[in-house]
């Protein structure tokens, strides 16, 4: 059997030689490097990869951005094809122009990522494997069993590493905003790290309804907060509470902005 | 500080329409409340930006109102129904990161519900009494953020 790679590039080079798709945006390693990539048909496709894991949604939004027309073809893993469909939510990127070459993730991947759902709609390479619900993240239960002055422990030593790089929402999918609340002096002070609570509160709570647990931030935190713990928790309580997923459907609207008749609330 | 002592500092926020009228009725009827909270009169509890909560509650205020219309008399049609789903879920976000659920409180009060406007003062001051202030998670905070 062929590893994913090898079927991946046969999937490309379909796309690019039959059907005539002007390039295909993978990660390439080269000198030693990997980094994202559009692949043409001169290209050399054994220089695709699959590894490290890399989020595709910002980079495909950038290219989209930068020509006004024209489709482009993406090796779009679970997570990136949910981000992709929360940004088509946000008016961000046009699903229309895009070719998702759907790749499942292993088990030992999605185990690495505590990933929700570690496979795209449709799955072109790799074998389907469950991911971990939300609330069933080991770390959520394991502070939801403490009380709350434990929690408020836990959290403000990990807060208290926190030195406002701003990481966590430049690389975010889902943070859109162009004016920033994270910037506006009367929410966080400026010039002072670490930042108070409200900081890392407003922009859970900004994310909560669109979040899709890419880890993305989670990764790029160089103080490593476990940030996805606190995400994982406020989507399981939005499956409980509207039973309500983000990323699975672009004409599903976020039940924090409908009526209580368009999707009800379920008390807890 | 015993229980009876300590005078928590509230905040209420009230929409225009119902609950603002319904606070300003329990005062002309001389309601007996206690006085530990101030109002902030809003044009509708879906103004109420979950941003001013946290922020309220990190500053140090022990307790924090959202009161609007009952559900299907939204001045805004359905202002309300947008508060009530953020507020259930932004709730259980402050429960995890350790500020005690109960220290927000979302509930309707209709113009002419003066006495349930006293009942729920008079309740809430009492549950935020029981919880203590705030003023611990505060300084904890700002004690570790000079260190």
């Amino acid at each position: 059997m062929n590893t994913p790679e090898v079927e991946i590039r046969e999937r490309v080079r379909q796309l690019l030689d039959d059907d005539r798709l002007p390039g295909v945006l993978g990660l390439r390693a080269e000198h030693g490097h990997v980094g994202p990539h559009v692949f043409n048909s001169a290209d050399d496709l054994t220089a695709l990869v699959l590894e490290p894991r890399y989020g595709m949604a910002l980079v495909c939004q950038a290219i989209l951005d930068g020509s006004p027309k024209g489709r482009l073809g993406v090796v779009a893993r679970g997570c990136d094809e949910r981000a992709l469909i929360e940004m088509a939510k946000l008016g961000q990127v046009d699903l229309a122009r895009l070719v998702l070459i759907g790749l499942a993730c292993s088990e030992q991947q999605a185990r690495e990522c505590m990933c929700t759902r570690p496979y795209p709609r449709r799955i072109d390479v790799g074998e389907k494997v469950a991911g971990v619900a939300p609330g069933d993240d080991a770390r959520v239960q394991q502070l939801l069993a403490q009380d709350v002055q434990a929690r408020l422990a836990f959290w403000q030593s990990e807060f208290n590493r926190c030195i406002k790089c701003y990481g966590c929402r430049n690389v975010c999918p889902v943070c859109i905003c162009d004016a920033c609340v994270l910037e506006e002096m009367c929410w966080v002070e400026r010039g002072k790290i670490p930042p108070e609570l409200p900081f890392h509160l407003i922009r859970a709570y900004h994310i909560a309804d669109k979040c899709i647990l890419c880890g993305a931030c989670e990764s790029a935190c160089p103080v490593d907060i476990p940030l996805t713990t606190l995400y994982a928790l406020s989507q399981a309580r939005l499956k409980e509470l509207f039973d309500y997923e983000p990323g699975l459907d672009v004409t599903q609207k976020s039940p924090l902005t409908t009526t209580l008749e368009e999707t009800p609330l379920h008390e807890l | 500080m015993s229980e009876q002592d300590f005078h928590p500092r509230i905040v209420a926020f009230c929409c225009n329409w119902c609950s603002y009228a319904g606070a300003d009725l329990a005062g002309v009827s001389r309601l007996q409340m206690p006085t530990d909270f101030q109002v902030i009169r809003v044009m509708c509890s879906a103004r109420v930006a979950p941003e001013w909560i946290i922020k309220t509650l990190s500053a140090g205020i022990d307790g924090v109102m959202v009161l609007g219309c009952h559900i299907g008399d939204c001045h805004y049609i359905a202002g309300n129904h947008r508060a009530a789903k953020r507020f259930a879920l932004l709730k259980e976000m402050l429960g995890f990161v350790g500020i005690h659920p109960d220290r927000l409180r979302v509930d309707w009060v209709s113009a002419s519900e003066g006495t349930k406007f006293q009942t729920i003062v008079t309740e809430f001051v009492e549950r935020v009494r029981e919880l203590g202030p705030t003023r611990e998670f505060v300084t904890a905070h700002r004690r570790l953020d000079t260190d």
